[in-house]
């Protein structure tokens, strides 16, 4: 090694800890503006609420675009989170993305459950809650289909409708992140098995299940993720996106909803238990859900490194539906950020146009 | 990176921090999977339910001992209140898209048995949108 080279590695290194300096100042003053500072908004992109029964918001955002197509297209989340995580911020916010792109655009919601609806049951997501919204949709549009879109539990919910529907109108289904094989979401499997979880007794006594329970069962999934989260926090204090991005998830997966008591009780024993959706024995207010009854063209969209829910649990879906058009998309990322992570933009949401914008004239 | 790069200690505490996070997550995902964890966490959260449970009989005694509402007299008047508030909202709703209606002279519309919408339809852009023509393959 030259003497030159040793005279450019030691710069280097000077330069490497004088930048850490800089940064170590800079996390310093940032660290305080952060504990001052007021939580990013999110969601803010222009709704109104369409319709409002208990637990069911069902938000229409105003286009964005001077024409649109014609299938309008209504979101259904997750049972267990707030939908701001698929309208965080502009520039970062899947809703304004479709919008933008041409789509006229609903969301169903979920507010906590008030304590009279502990007694909701799955049937009343599937066969009233969504049925109720897809209704309200096509008044509204003057259309006589819709195109649906579920994350997670809101893709179970959604495929169990459109199966137990076939005539409602469904143009297109889309699913995000969706499980069909619960017995391939090990730890929960483990946590909820039926020689140790009396989930009787936690109903009886709780009514709703609390979202304390909930976020901390999602905690436990990663422990140490956590720690090492606000480790990683405080190294990036000085970067201004990452913090704001940090905060931004780490406020949506902490604002977790409590579960109506009775939709816990009956997803416990026979999806959990019983596997119920992959097997074909769910019944849904008295009706046999078949998933072969999906006709409809189908984009079901996984993410890799999904610890949520799984690959293995994910997978059956595209095998089980009876439509002719239907295509999965594995895609680099994890439960949420294949959908809202910052990379989404430029892998998820452009694909996800592609495929729909065909399927929505 | 070259053999002669110079260690930079950051980016190896970073390394070290990573590593950490995914060594305890896996070995904490072990032992969560196992009968014995599982059979532990439940038989807490039973014990916990049990003593909620027995607290909350005391507490009713107690308060109606005192002449004073318990906390599940409150969530029912509550939900009582909710049901009335909702049931005026409805009703609201219903009597101004019914206005809406007469004053558009349009006909009135089917019953229906879902809520009423709560907001009414904004003009919507034409839906005449046709997706962008793919990229021309050179």
């Amino acid at each position: 090694m030259s003497a030159g080279t040793k005279t450019t590695e030691a710069e280097s290194l000077a330069d490497r800890i004088a930048k850490e300096v800089e940064r170590t100042i800079a996390r310093s003053i940032k660290g305080v503006e952060y504990i001052a500072s007021p939580a990013p908004t999110m969601g803010a992109t222009p709704k109104d609420l369409v319709l409002k029964d208990g637990t069911l918001n069902l938000y229409h955002y105003h286009p964005l675009s001077s024409e649109i197509y014609r299938v309008p297209l209504l979101m259904v989340m997750a049972t267990t989170n707030k939908g701001y995580v698929l309208d965080l911020t502009p520039g970062q916010s899947l809703v304004e993305f479709l919008l933008r792109s041409g789509y006229d655009v609903y969301m169903i919601d979920w507010s906590p459950p008030r304590p009279d609806e502990k007694k909701l049951r799955f049937a009343d997501y599937t066969a009233r809650f969504i049925p109720d919204c897809v209704k309200v949709v096509k008044e509204r549009s003057e259309q006589d289909e819709v195109s649906l879109l579920g994350y997670c539990m809101g893709g179970v919910l959604s495929s169990v409708y459109t199966a137990s529907h076939p005539d409602d109108g469904v143009k297109n289904l889309v699913c995000f992140t969706t499980p069909v094989d619960f017995s391939q979401m090990t730890l929960f499997q483990k946590w909820a098995d039926r020689r140790f979880f009396d989930v009787d007794r936690l109903v009886d006594a709780s009514g709703n299940v609390p979202s304390e329970l909930l976020f901390q069962g999602f905690q436990m999934l990663r422990p140490a993720s956590q720690v090492a989260g606000q480790a990683s926090l405080w190294d990036n204090m000085w970067n201004d996106d990452y913090v704001k991005s940090y905060r931004m998830f780490d406020r949506w997966g902490a604002d977790m909803l409590p579960l109506a008591g009775e939709y816990f009780r009956e997803t416990t024993k026979k999806l959990m238990w019983e596997n119920g959706l992959l097997h074909g024995t769910l019944e849904v207010g008295g009706r046999r859900v078949d998933l072969r009854n999906i006709t409809a063209p189908l984009l079901h969209v996984v993410a890799e490194h999904d610890h949520i829910v799984p690959r293995d649990a994910s997978k059956p879906l595209i095998e089980l539906v009876g439509s002719a058009d239907k295509e999965e998309v594995v895609l680099k990322g994890g439960h949420i950020s294949v959908a809202a992570g910052a990379n989404a933009s430029k892998r998820m949401w452009p694909k996800l146009d592609a495929w729909l914008s065909t399927r929505s004239l | 990176m070259p053999d002669n790069a110079p260690v930079d200690p950051f980016a190896a505490w970073r390394d070290i921090v990573s590593q950490w996070e995914k060594s305890v997550n896996s070995l904490a995902n072990r032992e969560m999977a196992s009968d014995q964890f599982s059979g532990s966490m439940n038989q807490m959260m039973n014990v916990m339910l049990r003593a909620q449970q027995s607290v909350g009989d005391a507490m009713i005694k107690y308060l109606a001992a005192l002449n004073l509402p318990s906390r599940a007299d409150l969530v029912a008047l509550g939900e009582q209140l909710g049901s009335i508030e909702s049931q005026l909202s409805r009703i609201a709703v219903a009597i101004e898209r019914q206005a809406a209606q007469s004053a558009a002279a349009q006909p009135a519309a089917s019953p229906s048995s879902s809520p009423p919408p709560m907001s009414p339809a904004r003009r919507s852009p034409p839906r005449t949108k046709r997706p962008p023509p793919p990229p021309a393959h050179s």
